[in-house]
C-alpha cells in the first residue's frame, strides 16, 4: 500500500472515464509524434533521393519539377532534351558523371527510366551508397530490365521473367488506361528481367531501369505505326526524333564525395543562363520544397498541438466531473490522517498518471498511424519512407502531455484540498 | 475536568492519574458557534477515561456529529481545549493534526465509508499508511484485526462485503493504528434493531481488545442498554441559551450544554471543516 496504489485504485474505480480520457490523450499524442516523426523522415527520404548527382538538367516549367520529376519520378517530364543539346552538355565540362534518362514509361504504373549502363556505376541513388544488386546484373543489351526491390516485392517479378510496358504512366495492361487515355501498352516488344536491386528507401525502388536504345525503338515502333507500317524496327532505324532524353544527371570531379565541389556554383550559374535548358541543384531543391511546404506543416502541427490541450481539458472535466465521488474519499482520507497538501498532489498525480499513460499510449497510437500512413504514401504516391520515431520528438511530447496532464489536474486538485470533510462524509442519498 | 470516572464496560474504576495516564478525551470550555444561522454548542467539562466505552444520544442536529468533528480536529472550535490522549488537538496545525488525528483517532461511520475499490485488507492498510505505523507492521497487523473480527474474505473488494462485514471492515480499520479514542458516529442508524445489536457489541469488544476508549453518538434510544455510561445532548429548540441536561452515572461530573435556536440546520452544512 502507498499513495500510488491509492491513485491507481481512484482511476479504476472510474475505469470507464479514466480509459476514454487516456484514449483521448493517446490518440492526441500520437497524432502529434506521428506529424513530427512523419515530416522528418518524409525530409530524409526526399533527400535520400537526391543520390549523387550535383546537377539535373531538363526542359521542365522549373528547377523543382524537374527534379520531382528527373527523381522521385511524380511525371513523365514534358518536353525532351535534343540529342543536339545533350552533345553540347557532354563537351561542356569535364563531367564525372553524365547520365542522360528518359522518363515517359511505366509498368504496372510503376515509372521506367530509360538509361545508361553508368546509371548503376556512376550514379548512386543515395549519397555513399551505390546501388547494390540483390539478384542479377545490370542490362547488357536491348530489352533487358533492372527492376528495383519495391516493383519486386510488389509484383513478385523475378529473373527472367518477360514483361511489356506502357506508354506514359498509365496502369498496367491489366490496370487500364490512366487518366489521360492515353496509354499505350508496346506489347509488340517484351522485356526480360536480368537485375533486381536491393532496397535504398529512395523512389528508386519503386522503378524499372532499362536501356535508352530499346525505349528509343519502342518509340520509333509506335512512329511507323502512326505512319501506318506494321515493321520490325530495330536501331538502325532510329533518327533523332526518336533518341529522347528526358533528363540529364551530372556530376562535377570532387575529392570530397560527400560535398559540393566549388566548381558548382559557377557551372550552375554558367548553365543557367541558357534558356532552353533547366537546371536544378536536386538537394537545394528538396530544401525548397520543404520550406514551400512548412507553413502547411506548421498547421498540421498547430492542429495537432490543439488537439492535445483539448485532451487536457478532457481531463480536467472528467476530474471535476467525478468530484462528488472523489469528496468522499478525500474526506475518508482526511479522517485518516491525510493532510491537504497529501490531498492535493494525490489528485495531482491521478491526472499526471492520465498524462503518463496517455502518452505511452501514444507512441503506440503513432506507430499505428505511421504504419498505414507509410503504406499509404507508397500505395498511393509511391514516396518511399521510412518513419523512426524520433527518441527527442517521443520525450519532449510525452513530457509535454504529462505536463498538460499535470496542469489540467490542478483545479481539481485545490478543490479536492478545500473539501470540506464534514460535507464529504454525509450518508449518500 | 474530571478527576475520576468510571469504567462501566468492566465495572471498575478508573483513575485517570494512575499511571501518569492522560485521559482518552478531555474537553474544557469547550466553544463551537456557527455563522449567522446561531448554531452554538457548548461543553464546559467532559472526560473520557483510557478504554472507557460511552453513549452520548441526541436528537438529530443537536450537534452530535459536530462534538465528533471538534473532537477529532476536523473543525475547529470558537474556544475552549480538546485533549485527545494529552495532547491539545486544535493546538496542532497542518499536516502535523493530520497525523495525530490519524494515529490517535479512530472514527467509524454510520455508511461505514470505506474505499470503494479497495479491498477489506486494503481499506485497513489505508489507515496505516496514514499514519506513522512502520511499514513492517502493516500486514500483519490488518490481518490480525480483520481476523479477530470474523472478516475471511480480506481481499474481496469492501463493496462486496456484507453490510455487517463492511462495518466490521470500518471497525478494524478504526483500530488499525491503536488509537487511543474511537469515535462512532450514529453507528447503527442504517441497521435493524439486530444487526444494531451486533454492530455495537463488535464495537466494543474490539475497541476493549485494543484498550481504545469508545465514544458513540447515536440518535437511537435503543443503545442506551448497552452502555453503563449514557449522557444526552440534547437540543433546545426556540431557546436562544437554554441547558440540556445530560443524563450522568452517578460518578461521572461531565457536563454537556447545546444551544441553538430554532431552526438551526445540521451543523455539516456550515461546519467550518479544514
Amino acid at each position: 500500500m502507498s499513495d500510488l496504489t491509492i491513485v491507481l485504485r481512484s482511476l479504476r474505480t472510474r475505469l470507464f472515464s479514466t480509459t476514454v480520457v487516456v484514449l483521448l490523450v493517446a490518440i492526441s499524442a500520437g497524432l502529434l509524434l506521428a506529424i513530427l516523426s512523419l515530416r522528418s523522415a518524409g525530409e530524409r527520404a526526399f533527400e535520400r533521393g537526391t543520390g549523387n548527382a550535383h546537377l539535373l538538367v531538363s526542359r521542365d516549367g522549373s528547377p523543382l519539377v524537374s527534379v520531382l520529376n528527373g527523381l522521385f519520378y511524380a511525371n513523365p517530364p514534358k518536353a525532351p532534351l535534343d540529342q543536339a543539346k545533350i552533345a553540347e552538355l557532354r563537351a561542356s565540362f569535364p563531367w564525372a558523371m553524365f547520365v542522360p534518362t528518359a522518363v515517359g514509361d511505366s509498368y504496372r504504373s510503376f515509372p521506367v527510366v530509360a538509361t545508361v549502363r553508368e546509371f548503376f556505376t556512376t550514379f548512386e541513388p543515395v549519397l555513399g551508397e551505390p546501388w547494390q544488386f540483390a539478384e542479377g546484373r545490370a542490362f547488357d543489351k536491348n530489352f533487358e530490365i533492372v527492376i528495383g526491390d519495391g516493383v519486386a516485392r510488389e509484383t513478385g517479378l523475378r529473373l527472367g521473367a518477360e514483361l511489356v510496358l506502357t506508354h506514359g504512366s498509365g496502369k498496367s495492361r491489366e490496370g487500364g488506361e490512366d487518366g489521360g487515355g492515353h496509354a499505350h501498352v508496346h506489347e509488340e516488344y517484351k522485356y526480360t528481367v536480368v537485375g533486381i536491386l536491393r532496397p535504398t528507401g529512395s523512389p528508386h525502388d519503386r522503378a524499372l531501369f532499362s536501356d535508352l536504345e530499346s525505349t528509343w525503338i519502342l518509340h520509333a515502333f509506335d512512329r511507323f505505326e502512326r505512319a501506318g507500317e506494321h515493321r520490325t524496327v530495330t536501331a538502325a532505324d532510329l533518327t533523332d526524333e526518336d533518341r529522347v532524353v528526358t533528363g540529364v544527371l551530372l556530376r562535377l570531379p570532387s575529392r570530397d564525395p560527400s560535398s559540393a565541389p566549388p566548381a558548382l556554383v559557377s557551372q550552375y550559374d554558367r548553365m543557367r543562363r541558357d534558356g532552353s535548358i533547366t537546371v536544378a541543384i536536386p538537394s537545394n531543391e528538396v530544401q525548397r520544397l520543404f520550406s514551400i511546404v512548412k507553413s502547411v506543416d506548421v498547421l498540421f502541427l498547430a492542429m495537432a498541438a490543439a488537439t492535445l490541450v483539448s485532451s487536457a481539458v478532457a481531463i480536467l472535466l472528467s476530474m471535476i466531473n467525478s468530484m462528488a465521488e472523489r469528496r468522499r474519499q478525500v474526506a475518508i482520507l482526511r479522517v485518516l490522517g491525510a493532510s491537504q497538501a497529501r490531498i492535493f498532489w494525490l489528485v495531482l498525480t491521478e491526472s499526471t498518471i492520465v498524462g503518463l499513460v496517455g502518452a505511452a499510449a501514444g507512441v503506440v497510437v503513432c506507430a499505428a498511424v505511421l504504419f498505414v500512413a507509410t503504406r499509404w504514401l507508397l500505395g498511393a504516391h509511391g514516396i518511399v519512407i521510412a518513419p523512426e520515431l524520433d527518441a527527442r520528438s517521443a520525450v519532449l511530447v510525452a513530457m509535454g502531455t504529462t505536463l498538460l496532464a499535470a496542469i489540467a489536474g490542478i483545479v481539481p486538485s485545490v478543490l479536492a484540498y478545500r473539501t470540506t470533510v464534514a460535507r464529504g462524509l454525509r450518508p449518500i442519498g | 475536568m474530571a478527576a475520576s470516572t468510571t469504567g462501566p464496560a468492566t465495572g471498575t474504576n478508573t483513575s485517570l492519574s494512575a499511571g501518569g495516564h492522560e485521559p482518552a478525551l478531555a474537553i474544557s470550555g469547550l466553544h463551537f458557534r456557527y455563522g449567522d444561522r446561531g448554531f452554538e454548542l457548548k461543553v464546559p467539562s467532559f472526560t473520557l477515561a483510557r478504554g472507557e466505552e460511552m453513549l452520548l444520544v441526541g436528537r438529530s442536529g443537536c450537534g452530535k456529529s459536530t462534538l465528533l468533528q471538534l473532537i477529532a480536529g476536523l473543525v475547529d472550535p470558537t474556544s475552549g481545549v480538546v485533549k485527545v490522549a494529552g495532547q491539545d488537538m486544535h493546538a496542532l496545525k497542518g499536516a502535523a493534526r493530520d497525523r495525530f488525528r490519524g494515529r490517535s483517532v479512530g472514527m467509524v461511520f454510520q455508511t461505514f465509508n470505506l474505499l470503494q475499490g479497495f479491498s477489506a485488507r486494503e481499506n485497513v492498510l489505508v489507515a496505516l499508511l496514514m499514519s506513522d505505523t512502520p511499514k513492517g507492521e502493516w500486514n500483519a497487523r490488518a490481518e490480525a484485526l480483520l481476523a479477530s473480527l470474523g472478516i475471511e474474505r480480506v481481499d474481496a473488494p469492501a463493496e462486496e462485503l456484507s453490510v455487517g462485514q463492511q462495518q466490521r471492515v470500518a471497525v478494524a480499520r478504526a483500530l488499525a493504528c491503536r488509537p487511543a479514542l474511537v469515535l462512532a458516529d450514529e453507528p447503527t442508524a442504517s441497521l435493524d434493531p439486530e444487526n444494531a445489536a451486533n454492530a455495537v457489541h463488535v464495537l466494543r469488544e474490539a475497541c476493549r481488545a485494543q484498550g481504545a476508549a469508545l465514544l458513540v453518538v447515536s440518535h437511537d434510544p435503543s443503545l442506551e442498554a448497552h452502555f453503563a455510561r449514557r449522557e444526552r445532548l440534547d437540543a433546545v429548540a426556540a431557546t436562544a441559551s437554554a441547558s440540556a441536561t445530560t443524563t450522568t452515572t452517578a460518578t461521572t461530573t461531565t457536563t454537556a450544554t447545546t444551544t441553538t435556536t430554532a431552526g438551526a440546520t445540521s451543523i455539516h452544512e456550515g461546519a467550518d471543516a479544514r
